[in-house]
């Protein structure tokens, strides 16, 4: 239990690092999303075609829906098991801001979960022949973007936590929600092909990022307090 | 003003009012349909380039403008809800999603029919569509959270949060898709004919067919506050009175 002497920020700071030596010793949840992504981003070129030509065409949109699943399936672990071993309680219990102490736990997932698949998307994004000059654009996108699918799923996992059967309740919820950033982040990469500006892409998306970071802490945090009770 | 807002949290007063109500809204239903789809079924003039299948334009336009209804309709109620804990409230938030969900399939399934003949094809992923389309994806997801949370205290609370969230991002959604679209689609030969001297002749019957197709949607939306207020309030005493009569 937090002492009143204790500020909201190393209360902040504490969750991050708690929910960061969590994810360290159980590796398994850190490694299992990243090789999802992977696996779903290799059916691609054995689904569609092998052929470099048509890979380049679809290769920004497969990464982005893969980093999308990829994210939506790690969600499962940012709740579930602080709610059935009783921390997350405690959480709602502790006398700082719920929103701070959800931002924590959301930055420190998408540290695990979505910052290693941004790491490895130029990689993929080569073996799908991206043309040359899209691998910054790329990048830069799924590291604006990843972090929203985070927040937005944040709240869809909040508000199914207790349920029995979530995954699909989960999926239905999170991933209509997500299509803004999708579109975003693959428009990024076909029109700058074309010719348009990086920054204005950016901008968008990086407004996209603010709004979620201030707005969907706050949703979930409410969905905790029903959730939890 | 407040006692009106205070009878409103009574379910046992909204259902009285609104049997008394029905009749009336169902009459008027009744005859703005018969009028609305005669006239523009059988007298409009047929649109000099699309025929007789511009038709289900009278149709399609009342029912999809009542589809984009629903996420605020829920969202305020859902606010409602969280914050007087308004019964009556709540049930609008549960029985709104399957509605809108059904209005939102006949409006796009009524632009499919319409886009086979105009377009050549059902299906085209312009703006419209592709967020009507999502947003009847979300309202499934609505749907499917209602019936897997068994409480109905946390259920009503979950919706209601959700559907403010849901409505907040439909707006975004709104955006970001015609955003694409402008920047995705390859010119089409689109035709929604607002270039055309739309004459009385026109527009009378479009505007008796919104009147018919909103009430309509106010009935249904009565009657189904209705069954979930007998479905609520079963053990209360003057359900039973009005189920001994």
């Amino acid at each position: 239990m937090a002492n009143a002497h204790t500020s909201t920020f190393s209360a902040f700071k504490a969750t991050l690092k708690r929910d960061l030596l969590i994810a360290y010793k159980r590796k398994n949840d850190v490694v299992n999303p990243f090789m999802f992504f992977l696996i779903v981003a290799s059916l691609f070129p054995i689904g569609v075609s092998p052929e470099p030509e048509r890979l380049s065409l679809i290769a920004a949109g497969v990464l982005w829906i893969s980093a999308l699943l990829a994210a939506l399936l790690a969600m499962d672990n940012l709740y579930r098991a602080d709610y059935e071993d009783g921390s997350l309680e405690q959480l709602l219990l502790s006398p700082h801001p719920l929103f701070f102490m959800v931002l924590a736990k959301n930055i420190a997932h998408w540290l695990v979960s979505g910052l290693p698949v941004v790491l490895v998307s130029p990689l993929i994004a080569y073996m799908l022949s991206l043309p040359d000059g899209s691998y910054h654009v790329l990048f830069l996108s799924l590291l604006l973007g990843t972090p929203v699918f985070s927040l937005l799923g944040s709240i869809g996992v909040a508000l199914t936590v207790g349920l029995g059967s979530r995954g699909l309740i989960l999926a239905m919820i999170t991933l209509p929600m997500s299509v803004p950033v999708l579109i975003a982040g693959t428009l990024a990469v076909q029109q700058t092909q074309n010719g348009a500006s990086l920054l204005g892409f950016l901008a968008i998306m990086g407004a996209m990022l603010l709004f979620a970071l201030t707005l969907a802490p706050l949703a979930s945090a409410a969905a905790l307090r029903i959730s939890v009770n | 003003m407040w006692t009106w807002f205070h009878k409103l949290g009574s379910p046992k007063w909204f259902y009285d009012i609104s049997g008394r109500w029905l009749p009336w809204l169902v009459a008027c239903m009744a005859v703005c349909l018969v009028v609305g789809v005669i006239w523009s079924l059988l007298f409009v003039p047929q649109d000099y380039q699309q025929g007789l299948t511009n038709r289900i334009f009278y149709v399609h336009v009342p029912v999809a403008s009542i589809s984009l209804a629903f996420f605020p309709l829920m969202a305020i109620a859902g606010t409602v809800s969280l914050v007087w804990k308004m019964k009556l409230a709540d049930v609008v938030v549960k029985v709104a999603a399957p509605l809108g969900a059904w209005f939102t399939a006949l409006a796009l399934a009524s632009g499919s029919i319409w886009g086979i003949d105009t377009w050549g094809t059902f299906w085209v992923w312009d703006a419209r569509l592709t967020s009507l389309l999502l947003q009847f994806f979300l309202l499934i997801g609505m749907i499917s959270l209602r019936s897997a949370l068994e409480d109905t205290d946390a259920a009503a609370k979950a919706c209601a949060l959700l559907s403010i969230v849901g409505t907040i991002n439909m707006v975004v959604i709104k955006y970001s898709v015609l955003w694409w679209d402008v920047l995705h689609q390859p010119p089409t030969n689109f035709t929604v004919d607002n270039s055309q001297p739309n004459g009385p002749e026109i527009w009378i019957p479009l505007v008796i067919m919104f009147l018919g197709v909103y009430l309509f949607f106010v009935i249904s939306l009565i009657l189904s506050v209705r069954n979930e207020i007998l479905r609520r309030e079963r053990r209360a005493q003057w359900v039973s009175e009005l189920a001994a009569q």
